[in-house]
C-alpha cells in the first residue's frame, strides 16, 4: 500500500524530491500489481501470472483480461484525471477545500446522465460516458458565461461561487428526477456511488484522448499558476497572460474531471484529498503538485477499488464508496500533523 | 365486487378472471359509490354491516365484511387483492410513470396510483375515501397512524416472508380465505402440471437480476426462487446468508451456472440488458433467456405467480 514520504531534510530537496517520486512510482506499481491479482473471485496469483503470459482457464482469462486489466487502466486514467484536476481547482480558486465538483462538473454530468436514463432509455456504462462528458463540458461552460456576465472577467470567486449555485440547482433537478422514476433512481444509485465495474476498453478509450490533452494543458498551465499565486499583478510584470493561464486551467479542470466523472461516476474525494497530500509533502511548487497528483491519484483510486472488491466477498462496494474511507483518515493524518495550508 | 372463483383452474385463471372482473367492474363503477355524503373515514352503505377482527404485524383491527374500497401499498396485496375480484380502488407502484403492471391485466388498468410503494401519498390516499387500507409494516410502521385514521388498516409484517404467508393474511382482511385457498391449490396444481410436462426433477435453475454490473442472485425463499423450485427445479446450492437473494461481483459469475439461466430485464427484447460478464461468457449459458421483470420481480402473488408459471412453461418448450 501507498506509503506517503515526507522529505524532511531541507539541504538534499532534489534526492528528497527524487525520493519522492521514487517511493510514488513504487506506490503505484504495487497498487496497479494488487489491482491485477487481487479480486472477489480468489484466482491464485500464480494462475493470474500463467493467464497474463497466455495460459489460464477460460474463467481466469475472464476475470483477468476482461475484468481486472479494463478496471485498472479505467482507475489510473481516473486518478490521475481527478487528482490533477483537483490540483488544478485548488490552485485556481485559491481554497483548499475546492475539488473539481466545484465548478458544476459533477452536478453537470449527474444531470444528463438521469435524464439519459429516465427519458431515452440509456442502460450501459458506454452509453453514460458521452451524456456525463456532454453535461460536464456545458455546465461548466453556462457557469464561466453566467459568472463572466456583466462585462466582468471571471474571477475564482464568482466562478465559484456561480459553479455552486448552479451546481446546486442541477442536483435539485436530478433529484426531482430520480425520485419520480424509481427505476432511473436505481440505476443512478450504482452511477451516483462511483464504480469502476464493466467499465471496459470500450469505454476507458474514447476518453482517454481527453484525459490525455487535459493532463498536458495541465502540466503546461503549472509554471503560469505558480506566478499567478504570487498575485495577478506580479504574474502580469512576470509576463504571463492570467486571463489565458485561467481560461486553459478551466478547460483542463473540465476535460479531466469530465472524463473521469464519465468513466466512474462522480468520486469526490479523490480530488479533494490527493492535491493535499502532494502539496504537504512536496511543498507548493505547482509543476511538482500537478505530477504528484497524477501518480497519487490511480494509487488512492486503485488502493481503493481493491479494497472495494473484497470487502463484502461475494459481492463488490463501490469504489467511490471506498475512496472517502480510506482517503479521510490519510487527511486527518496529515491535518493534525501539519500546522497549514500551504497555498 | 367479489367473483365466484370455483371454476378457475391453472392455465384458464387468467382469461376466467378477465371478464368476469371487467363485467364486475364495469358495474360498480355506474351504480356503486353513492358519493358518501360527509366523512372521509365512513364506510359506504351495504347490505353487510358487520365485520370481522382481522389479527396483523399491528395488532387487532375490525374489518368490514364487504369492503368495497380498498387501498393497497404492496405489489402482493394489490395483485392478491385483484386475484381475489376486490379490485382496489387505489395503489401504491414501484413505478409512478408504468404506473399499475400490465400482467393484472385490463380490469386492473384503472386502479389509481397513490404514490410509490416506499412513498405512499397520504392526500392520495384519503381522498379515495377507502374502507380498507392494506399495507406492510416494514415499510410504512411511520404511517400505520395516519392509515388508520383514514381507514381500518392492515398491515403485514415484511414483503421478505414467504409470499403465500402474505397472500393469506390479505384474504383474512377481505375475509375470503376460501377465495385465497383455491387460487393456491390452482398456483400449486400448475407446478406440478410443469414439473409432469417438461420433466424437471433434477434440473437447475438460477434466477438472476442485474444491477450495475453486481449481479444479484434470487435463492429459493425469494419469489422467483420458490416459484422455480414449486416447478420441480433446483436452484444450485450456495450460502443465502438467511437472505432472499445474495450479490455477486461479476468475477464470480460462472456461479450463476445453471441448465436454465433466468436474467430479468425491463425490456426482454433488449439485448444489451445482459451484463457484459454474461454475454463474454455466453459459451458457460447455454440456457439463458432474458425474462420480464415486471412479474419475475415485482409479480408477487397469485396472478403474478401464475404469469411466472407460463412463462417457464414457455420457455421449457422453447428449449426442448
Amino acid at each position: 500500500m501507498a506509503t506517503i514520504p515526507v522529505p524532511a531534510v531541507r539541504a538534499g530537496r532534489g534526492a528528497a524530491r527524487a525520493a519522492w517520486f521514487g517511493a510514488a512510482l513504487v506506490a503505484l506499481i504495487t497498487a496497479v500489481t494488487l489491482s491485477v491479482i487481487v479480486g472477489a473471485n480468489p484466482l491464485h496469483p500464480g494462475a493470474v501470472l500463467d493467464t497474463m503470459f497466455g495460459g489460464g482457464t477460460a474463467e481466469s482469462r475472464f476475470v483477468v483480461w476482461d475484468q481486472r486489466i479494463p478496471r485498472t487502466a479505467a482507475g489510473m486514467a481516473v486518478g490521475a484525471a481527478l487528482g490533477v484536476a483537483g490540483a488544478l481547482i485548488q490552485a485556481f480558486t485559491r481554497n483548499p477545500l475546492a475539488d473539481p465538483g466545484i465548478l458544476g462538473v459533477n452536478a453537470g454530468a449527474a444531470f444528463f446522465v438521469a435524464v439519459g436514463i429516465t427519458f431515452f432509455g440509456v442502460t450501459s456504462p458506454l452509453g453514460y460516458v458521452w451524456l456525463a462528458c456532454a453535461g460536464a463540458l456545458l455546465l461548466t461552460v453556462a457557469v464561466y458565461a453566467i459568472g463572466s456576465a456583466g462585462g466582468q472577467a471571471a474571477g475564482p470567486v464568482r466562478l465559484t461561487v456561480t459553479g455552486v449555485a448552479i451546481g446546486a440547482v442541477f442536483a435539485g433537478l436530478t433529484t426531482g428526477l430520480t425520485l419520480t422514476h424509481p427505476d432511473a433512481f436505481d440505476r443512478m444509485r450504482g452511477w451516483s456511488a462511483g464504480s469502476l465495474l464493466e467499465r471496459g476498453f470500450d469505454v476507458v478509450l474514447p476518453v482517454l484522448p481527453l484525459v490525455l490533452v487535459g493532463l498536458a494543458l495541465a502540466l503546461w498551465a503549472a509554471p503560469g499558476l505558480n506566478s499567478i499565486a504570487l498575485g495577478p499583478d506580479v504574474a502580469r510584470s512576470q509576463g504571463v497572460n492570467v486571463r489565458r493561464i485561467q481560461l486553459v486551467v478551466l478547460l483542463a479542470v473540465t476535460l479531466l474531471a469530465g472524463s473521469a466523472t464519465a468513466v466512474a461516476g462522480p468520486l469526490v474525494f479523490v480530488g479533494l484529498v490527493v492535491p493535499h497530500v502532494v502539496r504537504w509533502t512536496l511543498g507548493t511548487d505547482q509543476r511538482r503538485i500537478v505530477l504528484g497528483s497524477m501518480v497519487l491519484g490511480p494509487v488512492l483510486v486503485l488502493a481503493s477499488d481493491v479494497l472495494g472488491r473484497v470487502a463484502v466477498l461475494p459481492s463488490e462496494m463501490p469504489v467511490g464508496v471506498v475512496t472517502a474511507f480510506l482517503g479521510a483518515p490519510v487527511l486527518i493524518a496529515l491535518v493534525r500533523r501539519r500546522s497549514a495550508t500551504a497555498l | 365486487m367479489r367473483l365466484p372463483s370455483s371454476s378457475l383452474r391453472s392455465r384458464g385463471l387468467l382469461a376466467g378472471l378477465a371478464l368476469p372482473v371487467v363485467v364486475a367492474f364495469a358495474l360498480t363503477g355506474c351504480t356503486a359509490t353513492p358519493s358518501s355524503s360527509s366523512g372521509a373515514s365512513e364506510t359506504p352503505s351495504t347490505a353487510d354491516t358487520g365485520t370481522h377482527l382481522v389479527e396483523h404485524a399491528r395488532g387487532e383491527t375490525e374489518v368490514p365484511n364487504d369492503v368495497q374500497r380498498v387501498v393497497v401499498l404492496e405489489p402482493v396485496q394489490l395483485d392478491t387483492t385483484v386475484a381475489l375480484g376486490v379490485i382496489p380502488v387505489g395503489a401504491a407502484v414501484l413505478n409512478e410513470a408504468a404506473g399499475v403492471p400490465a400482467y393484472l391485466g385490463d380490469a386492473a388498468a384503472g386502479i389509481a396510483t397513490v404514490g410509490t410503494v416506499p412513498e405512499p401519498s397520504i392526500e392520495k390516499i384519503a381522498a379515495l375515501k377507502p374502507d380498507l387500507i392494506l399495507g406492510t409494516e416494514s415499510r410504512h410502521s411511520a404511517l400505520y397512524d395516519q392509515l388508520s385514521s383514514i381507514a381500518p388498516t392492515v398491515f403485514m409484517a415484511t414483503q421478505t416472508d414467504p409470499w403465500t404467508d402474505n397472500v393469506a393474511l390479505v384474504a383474512r382482511a377481505l375475509g375470503d380465505e376460501a377465495g385465497a385457498d383455491k387460487l393456491l391449490a390452482a398456483y400449486d396444481d400448475r407446478c406440478a402440471e410443469i414439473a409432469e410436462t417438461y420433466d424437471t426433477a433434477g434440473m437447475t435453475a438460477q434466477f438472476v437480476r442485474p444491477r450495475d454490473g453486481i449481479l444479484t442472485l434470487y435463492g429459493p425463499t425469494s419469489f422467483a426462487g420458490s416459484t422455480l423450485e414449486c416447478a420441480g427445479l433446483t436452484i444450485p446450492e450456495r450460502d443465502w446468508e438467511e437472505s432472499i437473494s445474495v450479490d455477486i461481483s461479476p468475477e464470480r459469475v460462472l456461479e450463476a451456472q445453471a441448465d436454465l439461466v433466468l436474467v430479468s430485464a425491463t425490456d426482454v427484447t433488449d439485448e444489451t440488458l445482459v451484463p457484459d460478464s454474461i454475454r463474454t461468457n455466453a459459451a458457460s449459458f447455454p440456457g439463458l433467456t432474458v425474462v420480464d421483470q415486471s412479474f419475475w420481480i415485482t409479480g408477487v402473488g397469485p396472478l403474478g405467480g401464475m404469469t411466472v408459471l407460463d412463462d417457464i412453461d414457455r420457455i421449457l418448450a422453447g428449449s426442448k
